[in-house]
């Protein structure tokens, strides 16, 4: 079969391919198959990978344009999954510059892990003789996101950074913020928190990309979800993002059950910058699809009261901290 | 599909307005296909994956009673929107993974019960799980119709959550658009996403992501784009100029959802699958 390999010598992209038989492919990892290749075939191939077992992080690379971790994915898997293709496109992983073939720059990324401060500052009750103690159920919190082992990944299939990375940072140092704003040794969630927010935390699209590359099954997604949760329990609910996420909310419980197409759209961007949308409302009231009428609230389901019971006494246990 | 398959409909917020001809076209197919939906009454929005970062408890006490209602009726829950599908799904498991009994006491405070004996499925998924009746139904092959297939990422998305099938490589939407006999172009967006979700807040991006798809879908030679997923449907057709005209493309293309495209082969016309409806233009898809 063929592994086509795209290249960069630091002027121009060109692709190098690699003939290899089934045999030599089938057996192998992602990561042996490319050391194969430049032991083998073309020593000029560069990429990078230190660990081997799936904890360094440097290995990533994109196959068919999906990220995967080279030295933990299997080659019988890929063929699996490509149904046994002629060929395979290894790139660099998306979203982040390029140094040489399959090297990329962590610089940028690691700058913006800096901005979210990702260690601990102690809280000030603890010092060296009490320590610095934790208990199971709060190591558990943040076990998860611990495991990230800074491959990128999730950041090579981010539909947000693709579009616009001006505004937003990679979901992994989402995951890190979380890690450490959720820490019950930290002495104040603001500190990551705020970063998060400033740094584009109501961005993201929703994608899921991060959840589905993630070798680790860390879901960034929800790191994200959970920070935005944090904010909102903190007062910090400025802008278009909460806006908008509030007014489902609104329209789920104190509303009417359902979701209010006007209400949301005057809710999540304020009636001014609306009126510049007026022609779209125009289209969808004409073929019916949008009830001005809404404006006044519309019906309320089957069953609201109980709906606004079951909601009450959740939120009230919440409180209570009887449930987390 | 060959005997009479009923089920418990979620239709969403998006199907009674915004997008009533996803509503319209899909009650027009589902009985030529033996399908029976049973609105589920009193269904509550289901939050969109937006509640959820206000008030996760709230989001899930709503959606544990959303499946409970569905549940009394006997039936799988089957939707068509792709938010809908993986918010209630992904409430259900986290209902069966342990915070069953916790929330069903605040059901309670309505008498009602979460089982967790119900499945939930989409449109797509039925179809695909009954490729042959699907095939046999068609009287109205749509070869000369080249279409881009857009799955939106709630369909596919995450894997794990929903478990139906590979979402680097999926297969269920390419198996049904082939059994209806239409043209599938090559699509390098398929498995993108249309942004829908951050309209609002990452209003910019959004349309540059918007605008891609469309384009891409035109630069491969797409009559039409579909998609099983009513919310992006609403982001590709209902903003298309606007976006369009702020990425200086003057490419416009109809985007139509399954249930018209399903509706076309089935020979139903462009006024019972809604297609009047669509903001661009989607009734001269076959002549
Ligand atoms: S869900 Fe958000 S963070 Fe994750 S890949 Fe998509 S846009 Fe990026
Ligand atoms: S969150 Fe997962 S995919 Fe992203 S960098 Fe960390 S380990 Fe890699
Ligand atoms: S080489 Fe270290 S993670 Fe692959």
């Amino acid at each position: 079969m063929k592994i086509i390999i795209e290249r960069f010598d630091g002027k121009k992209k060109y692709e190098s391919t690699y003939e290899l038989r089934i045999d030599e492919v089938k057996g192998q990892t992602l990561l042996s198959l490319l050391q194969y290749i430049k032991r083998t075939q073309d020593i000029t191939l560069n990429f990078t990978a230190a660990c081997r077992m799936a904890i360094c992080g440097a290995c990533a690379v994109r196959v068919n344009g999906h990220s995967y971790l080279a030295c933990d994915t299997k080659m019988e898997e890929l063929l699996e999954e490509y149904e046994n293709p002629e060929s395979m496109r290894i790139s660099p992983l998306n979203n982040f510059r390029v140094i040489t073939d399959l090297v990329v720059d962590w610089e940028p990324s690691i700058e913006n892990l800096r901005k979210v401060k990702p260690t601990i500052t102690p809280k000030s009750e603890f010092s060296e003789k009490t320590g610095c103690v934790q208990t199971q159920a709060d190591v558990d919190a943040i076990k998860k996101q611990w495991d990230c082992i800074l491959c990128g990944c999730c950041a090579s299939e981010c539909n947000k950074l693709e579009a616009d990375a001006s505004d937003y940072m990679q979901p992994f140092v989402f995951t890190h913020a979380y890690r450490a704003a959720d820490d019950s040794r930290s002495k104040d969630p603001m500190i990551h928190l705020k970063p998060a927010i400033a740094n584009g935390l109501w961005n993201c699209v929703h994608c899921q990309e991060c959840v589905d590359r993630c070798p680790k099954g860390i879901s960034s997604f929800g790191d994200i979800e959970s920070l935005r949760v944090m904010a909102m329990k903190k007062g910090l609910n400025e802008g278009m993002g909460p806006a908008h996420a509030e007014a489902f909310l609104l329209d789920m419980v104190e509303g009417d059950g359902r979701l209010n197409e006007i209400k949301l759209a005057l809710r999540s961007e304020g009636v001014l910058a609306n009126t510049t949308k007026l022609d779209i409302a125009y289209n969808l009231m004409k073929a019916g699809k949008m009830n001005p009428l809404h404006i006044f609230g519309g019906e309320k389901i089957e069953g609201h009261a109980e709906l606004v019971k079951m909601v009450e006494a959740a939120r009230k246990a919440e409180k209570e901290g009887t449930i987390k | 599909m060959s005997n009479n398959k009923e089920f418990a409909f979620f239709p969403g917020c998006v199907l009674s307005q915004a997008a009533k001809e996803s509503k319209m076209s899909l009650e027009a197919i589902a009985p030529i296909l033996g399908i029976t939906l049973h609105e589920i009454p009193g269904w509550s929005c289901c939050g969109a994956s937006q509640a959820q970062c206000v008030d996760p408890i709230a989001s899930l006490v709503a959606n544990a009673r959303n499946i409970a209602l569905g549940e009394k009726m006997g039936m799988p829950i089957l939707t068509t929107c792709s938010t809908c599908m993986l918010t209630l799904t992904k409430a259900k498991n986290t209902l069966d993974k342990g915070a069953k009994d916790r929330i069903n006491t605040f059901l309670a405070e309505g008498n009602m019960k979460y089982e967790g004996n119900t499945e939930i499925t989409s449109l797509l998924w039925v179809l695909y799980q009954n490729l042959d009746t699907l095939k046999a139904k068609v009287v109205n092959p749509l070869s000369n119709l080249k279409v881009a297939l857009f799955y939106g990422c709630h369909s596919l998305r995450p894997e794990r959550e929903l478990t139906k099938e590979s979402s680097t490589n999926p297969k269920s939407f390419e198996a049904v658009v082939e059994a209806l006999g239409a043209t599938i172009v090559p699509f390098e967006k398929r498995l993108d996403c249309c942004g829908f979700h951050a309209s609002y807040p990452a209003g910019k991006s959004v349309r540059k992501m918007s605008s891609q798809i469309v384009g891409n879908a035109d630069s491969n030679g797409a009559d039409v784009v579909v998609t099983p997923c009513p919310l992006c449907q609403m982001q590709l057709d209902i903003y298309q100029e606007r976006y369009q005209d702020e990425n200086n493309s003057n490419i416009r293309k109809p985007i139509i959802h399954l249930s018209q495209l399903v509706g076309l082969a089935l020979g139903l016309s462009n006024k019972e699958l809604g297609l009047d409806l669509n903001i661009q233009d989607a009734t001269r898809l076959v002549g």
